[in-house]
This record gives C-alpha cells, sequence and structure tokens, in this order.
C-alpha cells in the first residue's frame, strides 16, 4: 500500500486511541475523587502530566487557577491551543481518516465524523455541562464503536495492520505513562511495594484508568498493591493493555506488514521490538522496583518512541528509487 | 407521512418566468409531458413533508462528508455544496440528440488537439487562426509531436450546456482539463433516492452509477502495459484542495488507490508509487493537478504538488495521463467560437448541437461591436473559470463597464462577448415557497480507445439567488439532481 497512507492509518488508529484513553481517566478522575483525600492539584495535575502538556500548561495560566479543576477538566476536553486535548486528538483522528477515506470503511468514516460534528454543536456542550459522566462515556464508547467497526467491515490487510500495528505502539507507551502518574501525584513506590492505606485507593483508580479492576482481580486476591499492580499493567501477557502483551501484538501486525519472503524492509523495526521485548521479558517485578518504577516506565516511554520512528523509516519513507535490474535497455 | 388535506401541494401557484423556458411548466399550470410525473408525486408530498425531507437530505450531506474546502476560511472548514430536492428532469428522446452532439463534438475536440500537437493541418488552411492557437495560455509547445497512449487526449470532458428561451440546448463552454463535479451527480442521487424513494422508484429514471466502472475502464484501454488496471492511480493535489472529496470518492469508487505528487516518483522515466513495500510501477494516471503544477522539472518550478520527471516519463510512453497534458489549447475560451468549423473540418459533419453566438475582440470588427454594446453583452477573460474575470454588462454598473472596455482595448486577446441568454428555470425550493431559479447542465462524456460513453444526465447547477445568472458553487449556486428518463412520458 502507500506509503502515506499506511502513515494515515497508523495515526488514526493511535489518535482514536488518545481520545478513548483520556476520556476514560477523566470520567474514572471524576467519579473516584471522591473517594480520595487529596487536594485538586494532586488529582487533576497528573492527567495533565500523562499526556505530556504540563509544561505548557502552567505557561499559559495563571498560577492561582492553574489547579482549579474546572480549568484543568476544561484544558484536557476543549482547549484548541492543547495538542492533546480530547478536541484536538479527535480533530486529528478525523483528518487522518479525511485523507484516507478510500481506504477506510464508510462506516468507520461516519462514526468518527458524526463524532466530530457532534463535539462542535450545543448539545456536546450542554451534555458536558449536565452530566459529564455521559459527556466522556459517549466519547469513549464511541471509539471503541469505531475499533468495532473496522474489524468487522474493513478487510483484513495491510491498511487494517497498520491500524493495528498503530493501536499496539500507542497503548505500549500509554500504560507506561499512566502507571507512572502515581509517581507524579504521590510520590515514588517503595522498593519492596508495600504502600501506605491511601495510596490503595490511588492505585485502584490507576487500574481503572486501563480498563483493569476486574481483570487484575482475576490474577490478584490480595488488595493492589504498587507492587502488584506493576506487574500487572507491565507483565500480564493476556491484559489488553499491558506492556508486554502490546509489544506481543506489535510483533504479530509488524511480521503482516513486512514482505512475506526474507527483506530488508521493516528490519530495523524488527530488530528494535525483538531487543526491547527480550530486555521485558528478563525483568522482575523485584528488579523494577530495585531499579526504581519511574526510571524504567521512562525507559518504556522512549523505547516505543524509538520503535514507532524506526517503523516510520522502514514503512512511511522509504527512499525514491526504482527496483533493481529495470534498466534503460530492457524499455525498448 | 402526512398527506392530509392540509398539505398544500407544492406547486402550486408556480409561476414561469416570461420569455424564459421553464423545464417543468409550459404556462402557468400546464406541466411538459416529461415533467407530469414527478410533479404529482411531488405535490402530494406536499410543501411540509418536503421541507422535513430537504433538512434530511442537509443532514445527510454533512454526515457523510460531502463538502468542499473553503481556502479562505481559518479553521480549513468544509462546507455542504447547497442541494435542491426538485430535480431536473429530461425526456428520453431529447436526451438521445444532446448525446449524440456531445459525442461528436468531442471527436472533433480531440482530433484538434491531436493535429495542434502533430501536422496542424487546421492551422495551414487557417480554419482557426494560428497565433490565437499557439498564442493559447493552455498550448503547451513540448507536447509538440508526443502522441499519448491510444491518441486519446480528452478521456474525462464536462461539456456545459444551458437551454435557450426556445428550449434548444446549447454549448456554452468546453472544460477538458480536469472537469469536476461528477461526484456530486452520484451522490446527488444517493441522497434522492434515499429522501423520495417512492417518488424514485415511480419514475424511471437512467442510472448514473457505472460512471466510475466506466471511468476505469476507459483508463484501462490507454494504459501502456496489457492489464493495467493494477497500475492505475488518481492523483490529487491533497486534502486542502476544494475538489479533494471528489477525488477520494472517485478512487473510492474505482478500487484505485488515491495519491499525492510526494507519493510517486520517478526513476529512469518509469513512474513508481512509494508503498510499505517498497517501489510499485504505475502506468496509469488519472490526475487532477493542472499542467502547469504536474512537473517541476517541466513546468512550475515552484510546484511542490507535481512530480518532478513525470512529463519526461510521458513523453517516452511509460506512463498514460488523464487528460493529456496540452488540453487547455482546447477548451480556451478564444478557441472555443472555432469548434464548429472544427467539427466539420475534421468530421466532415454538420454541428448537431448549437452553441451561444460569440464576438472574439481579437477580431477588429468584433472588438469595435462589443466595446460599443457592452452593456447588452457578457464578457469572458478567455484564461478565467469559475464565474471569475466575467462581466455581466445588463446588470453590471457604469463604472464596471468602463472598466471592462479599457481592459478589452488594452489586451483584445483576452476577451470574447456573448448575448446574454435567458438561462432555462427549474422550479427549486426558495425558503418558503418554489420558484423558478437559472439552471445550467455539465454531463460527463468518457473516450478511451473503444470510442465515447455519455453520462446520462450530469451536473445541474442551479443559481440559488433571485434573478441570478451565475451558477457557480463559488458564486452562490447549488445542484440538482437530474433525471434522464428511460422512455418517452404518454402525450
Amino acid at each position: 500500500m502507500i506509503s502515506r497512507v499506511a502513515e494515515s492509518c497508523f495515526w488514526l488508529n493511535r489518535y482514536v486511541e488518545r481520545v478513548e484513553v483520556l476520556s476514560r481517566m477523566l470520567g474514572v478522575n471524576l467519579a473516584f475523587q471522591l473517594d480520595v483525600d487529596l487536594e485538586d492539584a494532586e488529582r487533576w495535575r497528573p492527567l495533565v502530566v500523562v499526556t505530556g502538556q504540563e509544561e505548557e500548561f502552567l505557561k499559559g495560566s495563571e498560577a492561582a487557577l492553574a489547579d482549579d479543576s474546572e480549568r484543568v477538566q476544561e484544558y484536557l476536553t476543549w482547549s484548541e491551543d492543547n495538542p492533546s486535548s480530547l478536541y484536538s486528538s479527535l480533530r486529528a483522528a478525523r483528518e487522518n481518516a479525511r485523507t484516507i477515506r478510500e481506504t477506510i470503511s464508510l462506516e468507520m468514516w461516519e462514526t468518527l465524523n458524526d463524532l466530530w460534528v457532534w463535539l462542535g454543536q450545543r448539545s456536546a456542550r450542554k451534555l458536558y455541562h449536565g452530566d459529564r459522566q455521559a459527556f466522556y462515556l459517549r466519547m469513549r464508547n464511541q471509539c471503541l464503536l469505531f475499533h468495532g467497526i473496522a474489524q468487522a467491515t474493513m478487510l483484513h490487510e495491510d491498511p487494517f495492520e497498520f491500524m493495528r500495528l498503530g493501536t499496539a505502539i500507542e497503548r505500549a507507551g500509554q500504560t507506561a505513562r499512566i502507571l507512572d502518574v502515581k509517581h507524579h501525584s504521590i510520590g515514588p513506590t517503595a522498593s519492596d511495594g508495600d504502600e501506605a492505606p491511601g495510596e490503595v485507593a490511588e492505585w485502584l483508580a490507576i487500574l481503572r484508568f486501563c480498563s483493569g479492576v476486574e481483570p487484575f482481580l482475576k490474577r490478584n486476591t490480595a488488595a493492589p498493591s504498587g507492587a502488584s499492580v506493576a506487574e500487572f499493567l507491565l507483565f500480564d501477557r493476556a491484559f489488553a493493555r499491558s506492556v508486554l502483551h502490546n509489544l506481543d501484538r506489535t510483533g504479530n501486525f509488524l511480521r503482516l506488514v513486512r514482505p512475506p519472503r526474507p527483506s530488508p524492509i521493516g528490519e530495523r523495526s524488527q530488530h528494535l521490538l525483538s531487543e526491547l521485548r527480550q530486555r521485558m521479558q528478563e525483568m522482575t517485578i523485584e528488579s523494577v522496583l530495585s531499579k526504581g518504577l519511574h526510571e524504567v516506565l521512562t525507559w518504556i516511554v522512549g523505547a516505543t518512541g524509538e520503535l514507532s520512528g524506526a517503523i516510520h523509516d522502514d514503512f512511511f519513507d522509504a527512499p525514491a528509487q526504482g527496483p533493481p535490474g529495470q534498466s534503460q535497455e530492457q524499455s525498448a | 407521512m402526512d398527506t392530509s388535506s392540509s398539505a398544500q401541494p407544492l406547486f402550486e401557484g408556480y409561476q414561469p418566468l416570461p420569455g424564459t423556458w421553464d423545464e417543468y411548466f409550459e404556462k402557468p399550470g400546464q406541466p411538459r409531458g416529461e415533467a407530469r410525473r414527478v410533479i404529482e408525486l411531488l405535490d402530494d408530498l406536499g410543501a411540509g413533508e418536503f421541507r422535513v425531507r430537504q433538512r434530511l437530505a442537509d443532514a445527510t450531506f454533512l454526515r457523510g462528508g460531502i463538502t468542499f474546502s473553503v481556502y479562505s476560511d481559518r479553521r480549513g472548514g468544509e462546507r455542504i455544496f447547497p442541494f435542491d430536492l426538485i430535480p431536473r428532469v429530461v425526456a428520453a428522446a431529447r436526451w438521445q440528440r444532446v448525446e449524440a452532439g456531445l459525442k461528436q463534438r468531442i471527436q472533433a475536440l480531440n482530433a484538434f488537439l491531436s493535429d495542434v500537437y502533430g501536422d496542424q493541418r487546421i492551422l495551414e488552411e487557417d480554419v482557426v487562426p494560428r497565433d490565437l492557437v499557439l498564442g493559447a495560455k493552455g498550448y503547451v509547445e513540448a507536447m509538440r509531436g508526443v502522441r499519448p497512449p491510444g491518441g486519446v487526449h480528452v478521456h474525462i470532458a464536462g461539456i456545459d450546456l444551458i437551454r435557450d428561451p426556445e428550449g434548444e440546448f446549447l454549448v456554452l463552454e468546453d472544460n477538458v482539463r480536469t472537469p469536476s463535479g461528477v461526484s456530486y451527480v452520484l451522490e446527488n442521487r444517493t441522497v434522492m433516492k434515499k429522501v423520495f424513494p417512492r417518488v424514485f422508484s415511480k419514475s424511471l429514471v437512467s442510472s448514473v452509477e457505472e460512471y466510475p466502472l466506466r471511468l476505469v475502464e476507459a483508463l484501462a484501454s490507454v494504459g501502456p502495459a496489457p492489464d493495467s488496471e493494477e497500475g492505475t492511480v488518481v492523483l490529487t493535489p491533497g486534502p486542502l484542495n476544494s475538489a479533494y472529496f471528489e477525488h477520494s470518492f472517485l478512487a473510492r469508487r474505482m478500487g484505485v488507490p488515491l495519491v499525492e505528487g510526494r507519493d510517486l516518483f520517478v526513476d529512469q522515466d518509469r513512474v513508481y508509487a512509494r508503498t510499505t513495500l517498497g517501489p510499485k510501477r504505475i502506468d496509469v494516471i488519472y490526475r487532477r493537478i493542472d499542467d502547469g503544477f504536474l512537473d517541476p522539472e517541466a513546468f512550475r518550478k515552484d510546484s511542490v504538488l507535481g512530480v518532478p520527471g513525470l512529463v519526461r516519463a510521458y513523453a517516452k510512453g511509460n506512463v498514460a495521463l488523464a487528460n493529456a497534458i496540452g488540453n487547455g489549447v482546447a477548451d480556451d475560451k478564444g478557441i472555443y467560437p472555432f469548434v464548429p468549423d472544427m467539427i466539420r473540418f475534421y468530421l466532415s459533419e454538420e454541428p448537431l448541437l448549437g452553441q451561444v453566438p460569440t464576438y472574439v475582440c481579437a477580431r477588429e470588427e468584433d472588438r469595435k461591436f462589443v466595446v460599443d454594446h457592452v452593456d447588452q453583452l457578457v464578457i469572458k477573460a478567455v484564461d478565467e473559470a469559475g464565474g471569475y474575470g466575467m462581466l455581466i454588462g445588463p446588470q453590471a454598473s457604469r463604472r464596471e463597464r468602463a472598466d471592462f472596455r479599457a481592459r478589452i482595448l488594452a489586451n483584445p486577446r483576452t476577451y470574447i462577448a456573448q448575448p446574454r441568454i435567458e438561462l432555462s428555470t427549474c422550479p427549486t425550493w426558495a425558503s418558503k415557497t418554489v420558484s423558478p431559479r437559472r439552471v445550467d447542465l455539465r454531463p460527463y462524456i468518457l473516450t478511451g480507445t473503444q470510442g465515447s460513453w455519455v453520462l446520462p444526465g450530469g451536473l445541474t447547477r442551479v443559481a440559488l439567488v433571485e434573478g441570478s445568472y451565475v451558477v457557480n458553487s463559488s458564486q452562490g449556486g447549488g445542484s440538482k439532481d437530474t433525471w434522464v428518463l428511460q422512455e418517452e412520458e404518454e402525450a
């Protein structure tokens, strides 16, 4: 497939994933802030950190207003200046979709475009002010609907695999960032992984950010601790949002989009991924905690970023050169 | 559906304009044969229900993103092309004559292009003035001696027709470079079927659905390699272009990739697409980029939309371009007056379609007449389109007329003038009632090595503003579905 189109497929799903994750986080934070006795700052600021916009946010705000929870939500939901807001991510997703309408199915386009058109209408603002939970629920359900429609209506070949590749890489990085939220709100996780009682609620919220409470409870009978939650979100191979699960999936999709016969195309991506998975498999939760959770997560975020760059170079930006052996003489 | 007595018939009190052909009514209350059935069906529906369906249609266009981009809008805004639900209806026998005339005209224009970029017989015999042709903005000297695959220059044409007060179809303008609008024809039809299922199913309308497949077929017929469908692409300037929706729509319906210039490259005079599996050979390009931007090596150096080396590959015969390069010389408004002579010269036939009498300001006697009668004429710059660079004399101010008089005298080659034709009207929804609004018609003609095919109907554009003669979407125009009936209505 055309490289530029593959790139748009890849980014389309990354942006849809961002909309979904951020709406879930905002919804969860709204509902569960009541359980946790935290200052507004500690409760909302970490979401700004996860989206990577802390510096910009503080720059644009009067210091006194910076931690007003309404302002943070407004900034994360509606701001056109914040490239990570729901509004901006949805706009980017829809813009990517618009440039590849001939590739995705009509139903996929209509789902995204409907949501985009709705977000620009008064009724969306009304719902935001009237029933914010319902607003965020609608946003994330439409994203899930989009994935389901894609699965059911697209040809399961390259464009679809590049989309799923985007989702897998985005999830691996997002989960690492979310797991780091606690570092930003309460402080570093103790190297033995045991937490003060107040922190249990915080870990539950983090699981909820990843739709992970019930899956987690199927694995652990004890109350969540730093060690058990980190282990689950990093290493559980069956959990849809764990880092390792998504690296496994990245490997599957990478294999599907590479040429069937041995080829240099995609070699570097494959190599980086193999290294990353190898290192993840060699880790244990004990080694992670003794090294420092925050440090390991920072490394994972960096490594998935590098992998994404390699995919870009391998598939989206190949050199402009005809196949060898097509010499001038053969044209006669 | 509410069809109770309170529903007001849609066409009650409709008044056609005097001295103008109306597509529906011969006189007030007296429908034309071909419109009778649709009038009954819409009258049954009533004005209230009609309003509901019009809103449904608008919402459908917005939802589907069936829009054109507006350059001036800071947020890269998209607008829907206003759509009027009352269809334009053309009788079967009338359409057959139009179709034959269009095929004849395309055949002559194609012969003209082959000749101009070949032996230039028509210039030798002085049927068309040599300096007018070689001085035309769309003439590309570099294409002299280059014969496009299969000898086809005009693969896709859009010929603008109007209807005079006697109901005759006349050619107003030829478009043989990158005519747009066909996607609206297909989408308008889809929306009509959705909002008027009953009206539609009872009306025996010719289908337009096969257009994209006919296009693929015509393009494949000029591909340098046999079985060339594999390597066909649609080339777009990109998502910021106002017609991007159409480019994407056509690629989707044709089942071929949509590419931008940066997706293609030329190596050793062959064209390749950059794909995730390495370079892939391309041999047919339906390009929606103008000649000047196609290849920075050959034309505008500053073009970032094009593909460096594309013209070289084309001249070598390694890739087919649709339409061919240099077609602008054939649809130049200054060449238009000579098309009937071309038909006689190349085909030894009389033109089947009339056209609007035209004064060519490059000719001294014409120029004198035009300058003296600016207030009665429509004056057009030969190298402008979209309703720009145009003066409608009878509706212009004193100052505008004086301005155009000066422009003509300074640059006579650039202007032509025509009498203002009373464009036909079609009943159109005007917020509360149905009123006559002026329309034109752009049929689309596809040509491969096997001959031409005409899409039944085409894009009916309508001037939504009362009294306006300008139908362009950039100037307050909208569109209608065009129904070519499959059989003659009983009288």
